[in-house]
């Protein structure tokens, strides 16, 4: 079989010595950076790319997605502990996870998001080999118009990312698409909302308004009062998953793991919305939605794993066309023709070795990062017991240097303080930043494919439901707004009272 | 904050000891601003120059990303900084069509920077999607002039490579085609792919994969004369187009007032780095070659930047659009 | 605590509608200026402005819904921690180019350390030193980041 040769090819290739040494150095590097709080994937690989730059082709490929991988688990790491997700992705594993963490279960929301995230590798590691070409025709067929769909869809769904008041979820996510405007619009070049300041010509940093919105308003919090000593509770008792919460990961897992590499695969932003997608559906099925953003364990095991499904393939647009799905994989072509391989259709063919030993590659970073962090969760752990007030000094230091080195921009730091007072003065007013965090990453992709559909049809609004991928997406759109709030409506008369989140 | 009086008169003391200093030039790390973000096909020149001069020089050239406004606010960090020899700017074309792009630039490019020299000049080719009717270019201009409200022109957004020669296209061409600008030239060129947009002309660094997998048709280059990588393919000029010749021009650039020197000594190390085998068969990969000695010279660059600004300012003013 | 014997009306909600109402009136008036356009060719403003109506309807609505349903606490607010954590990073995007990565570090970590009453003085001059070094050995040295050490404001 031609499949099982090209693995076998890929894996001989990606197991010679060297190779699982740089695939291990990055892994680990990319774990220590990336737990750094404030320091997510885009920014971890930013950092390390450059020490690639000297080896082999293949070697420097195979460490990078070690890194890539190592930043993205310790990115969640991050986001469980202290609450300070680095990306959009580990801001929903913050939401159920820093609540396990809250209660003692840290150990556990790591562990699980681990394994979860093993699982989900290795299945999109095989889709991606098996599927890659035919995967990517069906990704073209996306045009803006259906992007634009997709975003609504994200969107209603974004609802169920609030565990108090609906209504109070939606005006999050109106601000957040409002955020979002912020900078210099492409269609005109007209700069709205920058208030004349040429810093946020590109808009606000991403980084800064989440470590500003979860991670700052987090630390606040707490110092709200000290005398209340213990800001988690120190009795961890068990570091792994019971039998009883292995079979109750199963089903998040499972669902996650497709959700996140179908909509890996769209190279205008799908990978995106897995993490987001995957809690709302959780939320949904469960028997006990009341759970979730408390510590749900479904919570963080379907994002994890969503989430790492669509990092895995979100390498296919990048391997089969050349083309970058988010930062991260601009930051990989970067890299590959810094080596002298231009990426593009014809990787797989011209260049077999590399293609297949990046997908063994991804498989044994996988397998890397569970073997290498599985026990470094009890010393993780422990970080908490070091005392808050000697944490934060620390957290607020890393921040600073993290959200500077994405761009060498000093006002997005301005940016990280403003937000701060923002997710404090919301927290304040019980109102949930995830939501604002969703509409704010998928405010620019809403308007710019708005805007390009219509261009593209000729101001036709009925491009929406003439092409029939964006009809399914909008049925589907109109299915979970009407699952969200019939269930609301009904219950309006029986919470009169105690409609806010209890 | 804290003294800016006292870091004023530290800049000119700092400057002064430069300038006495340019003998033994450098002593220390030099950091060339890319005004890009990593990985992208400027930052990707700028490494490669970088590392080659990092060894004649003696002294580490690390490359800073100061993305943002396309192009002007690391520009505009490197005209602020002290002319020691030590900041570096490396950009592109776009340092002379921002001239004109932006209204409300806070500094002139023309004074604001001294010159080392050309680094390379990066050819462009008009695109279509893989099933475009034309069969060459001469059928392709009259087709677009036939058909021009029925046809998409696709760009990586205000000020980028393929916008510009975007604009120079529809100017020599006369005919208006609808635009549809992108965030950058990853999703532009995946909805030409696709087959959503029409046509685009874009940088070799780009669409050379593309054009060899068959995934994009090519019709013409925009340079003085063919590419040795696309042997059969016609220049614009060839076929009867032209005023459509356009480069994607690189420079290093040094704050105004550094010591002449200083550039000087830069400019032959550039001259070192570019005849390296290695920096050739690099750009070649990418469809681009390294400027020869004589251009990578500050002179050479002088000159290269004010004509391009008085070229491209009646373009850019005709066209109506700017970038704030 | 309805202690009061006027109607019961949730403060929190309240405010949190009349601040999301100014923040749309805030937008709205930012996007005055903009080229509205037409829903088949739209402008820049066009969006905006949408979304800026949007978001002050819903915040009446929030506002509207606070009445007529009892309060719940506000509780404390951490006005040290505002006064100390949030000036850390801004005092690091000040610094950091002109006194240089090193001292610009140094100073942010012991503003931040401020923010706890329960940080002394000797352990928090200890712990920026400590964070300081750390730092510096790896990200400038370790990773080769083009930060300065120390910037031209100290004549290095």
């Amino acid at each position: 079989m031609d499949l099982l040769n090209n693995l076998a090819m890929g894996f001989s290739v990606a197991s010679s010595l060297a190779n699982l040494l740089f695939c291990l150095i990055g892994v680990i590097l990319g774990t220590l950076i990336g737990v750094l709080p404030g320091i997510g994937a885009t920014a971890t690989i930013a950092m390390l790319m450059p020490i690639t730059f000297q080896l082999e082709p293949v070697s420097s490929l195979i460490m990078l997605a070690g890194i890539y991988y190592g930043a993205q688990y310790g990115g969640s790491t991050t986001a469980i502990l202290i609450n300070m997700p680095g990306e959009s992705s580990s801001a929903v594993t913050a939401i159920d996870g820093y609540q396990m963490a809250r209660k003692g279960k840290a150990g556990t929301a790591l562990s699980v998001a681990a394994l979860g995230s093993f699982f989900a590798g290795t299945v999109s590691t095989f889709l991606v080999a098996l599927f890659a070409p035919p995967l990517t025709a069906v990704a073209l067929k996306f045009g803006a118009a259906e992007y634009f769909s997709l975003m609504v869809l994200g969107l209603v769904m974004s609802v169920a990312l609030a565990h108090g008041s609906v209504l109070k979820a939606l005006a999050m996510v109106v601000l957040g698409l409002l955020l979002g405007i912020v900078g210099t619009d492409i269609y005109t070049g007209t700069p709205r909302f920058t208030m004349g300041i040429t810093e946020y010509a590109d808009g606000l940093n991403f980084v800064a308004l989440a470590v500003g919105v979860f991670g700052i308003a987090e630390i606040l919090r707490n110092l709200e009062d000290e005398s209340d000593r213990e800001v988690m509770t120190k009795n961890i008792n068990r570091l792994f998953p019971t039998r009883e919460e292995f079979r109750e990961m199963i089903g998040p897992v499972l669902r996650g793991t497709g959700i996140g590499s179908v909509l890996g695969i769209l190279p205008g932003g799908g990978a995106i919305l897995a993490s987001f997608a995957s809690y709302t559906v959780e939320k949904k099925i469960s028997k006990h939605p009341e759970e979730f953003g408390k510590g749900a364990l479904a919570g963080v095991a379907g994002p994890e794993s969503a989430n790492n499904a669509g990092a895995q393939t979100s390498f296919i647009p990048l391997l089969t066309l050349g083309i970058p799905a988010n930062p991260v994989m601009a930051l990989m072509i970067g890299a590959m023709i810094i080596q002298g391989i231009v990426p593009g259709p014809n990787v797989v063919s011209e260049q077999p070795q590399l293609f297949w030993g990046i997908i063994a590659s991804m498989w044994i970073g996988n397998l890397m990062l569970v073997v290498l962090n599985l026990p470094l969760i009890g010393l993780w752990v422990k970080l908490l017991s070091v005392p808050y007030y000697v944490l934060f000094p620390i957290i607020m230091a890393m921040c600073s240097i993290g959200v500077y080195s994405v761009a060498s921009n000093t006002f997005d730091l301005y940016a990280v303080a403003f937000f701060g007072l923002l997710g404090y003065l919301m927290s304040k007013l019980r109102c949930e930043p995830a939501p604002l965090l969703l509409g704010f990453v998928l405010g620019p992709l809403l308007e710019e494919n708005l805007r390009r559909a219509m261009i593209l049809s000729r101001g036709d609004p009925s491009t929406f439901l003439t092409r029939p991928i964006s009809l399914v997406i909008l049925v589907m759109a109109l299915a979970v707004l009407v699952l969200v709030f019939l269930p609301q409506i009904r219950k309006r008369r029986d919470e009169v009272f105690t409609e806010s989140d209890a | 904050m804290a003294h800016p009086k006292l870091a004023a008169a530290l800049a000119v003391a700092l400057t002064l000891a430069g300038a006495a200093s340019a003998q033994d030039y450098p002593t220390r790390q030099i950091t060339m601003v890319v005004p890009f973000s990593a990985g992208g096909p400027t930052d990707t020149v700028a490494r490669l120059v970088a590392e080659r001069m990092s060894g004649d020089l003696g002294q580490q050239i690390v490359v800073e990303n100061v993305g943002g406004a396309g192009g002007t606010l690391g520009a505009g960090q490197v005209a602020k900084a002290a002319p020691d020899g030590y900041t570096l700017l490396l950009q592109h074309i776009g340092m002379a069509t921002s001239a004109t792009l932006y209204r409300k630039l806070a500094y002139d490019p023309l004074t604001a920077f001294d010159y080392v020299g050309l680094v390379t000049e990066v050819p462009m080719v008009v695109v279509a999607r893989k099933d475009f009717e034309p069969a060459d270019f001469k059928g392709f201009t009259a087709y677009v002039k036939e058909n021009a409200d029925k046809l998409t022109l696709a760009n990586a957004g205000i000020g980028s490579a393929s916008h510009l020669c975007g604009m120079l296209l529809m100017q020599a061409l006369q005919a208006q085609l609808v635009t549809v600008p992108y965030k950058g030239t990853g999703p532009a060129m995946t909805d030409l792919l696709g087959g959503q947009t029409d046509i685009m002309c874009d940088q070799t660094t780009n669409t050379t994969q593309q054009i060899k997998g068959g995934t994009i048709k090519a019709y013409a280059t925009t340079t003085a004369e063919r590419l040795p990588l696309f042997p059969d393919l016609p220049t614009a000029t060839e076929d009867g187009l032209p005023a459509l010749q356009v480069g994607i021009w690189h420079g290093i650039y040094t704050p105004a007032g550094t010591a002449p020197e200083i550039n000087e000594r830069l400019s032959q190390s550039l001259q070192k780095a570019l005849a390296d085998p290695g920096v050739t068969k690099a750009m070649a990969d990418l469809g681009t070659a390294p400027e020869p000695a004589e251009n990578a010279t500050p002179a050479a660059l002088k000159a290269k930047l004010g004509a391009e600004i008085a070229r491209w300012q009646p373009v850019i003013e005709s066209a109506g659009v700017y970038a704030d | 605590m309805s202690t009061r014997p006027t109607k019961p009306r949730d403060t929190t909600d309240l405010a949190a509608g009349l601040l999301l109402m100014a923040a749309a009136a805030f937008f709205g008036w930012q996007t005055r200026e903009l080229e509205i356009g037409s829903s088949l060719r739209m402008g820049p403003g066009y969006f905006p402005m949408l979304l800026s109506g949007l978001l002050f309807i819903l915040g009446a609505l929030v506002a509207l819904k606070s009445l007529g349903r009892e309060d719940e606490p506000f509780g404390r607010i951490a006005w040290r921690g505002i006064l100390f954590i949030l000036p850390a990073p801004v005092f690091f995007g000040l610094t950091v180019r002109g006194l240089g990565f090193v001292p610009a570090l140094f100073v942010t970590t012991l503003i931040a350390a401020q923010a706890s009453v329960r940080m002394r003085p000797l352990p928090a001059l200890g712990l920026a030193v400590a964070v300081t070094i750390l730092s510096t050995l790896i990200f400038s040295y370790g990773l080769g980041l083009p930060f300065r050490r120390f910037g031209p404001w100290l004549g290095m």
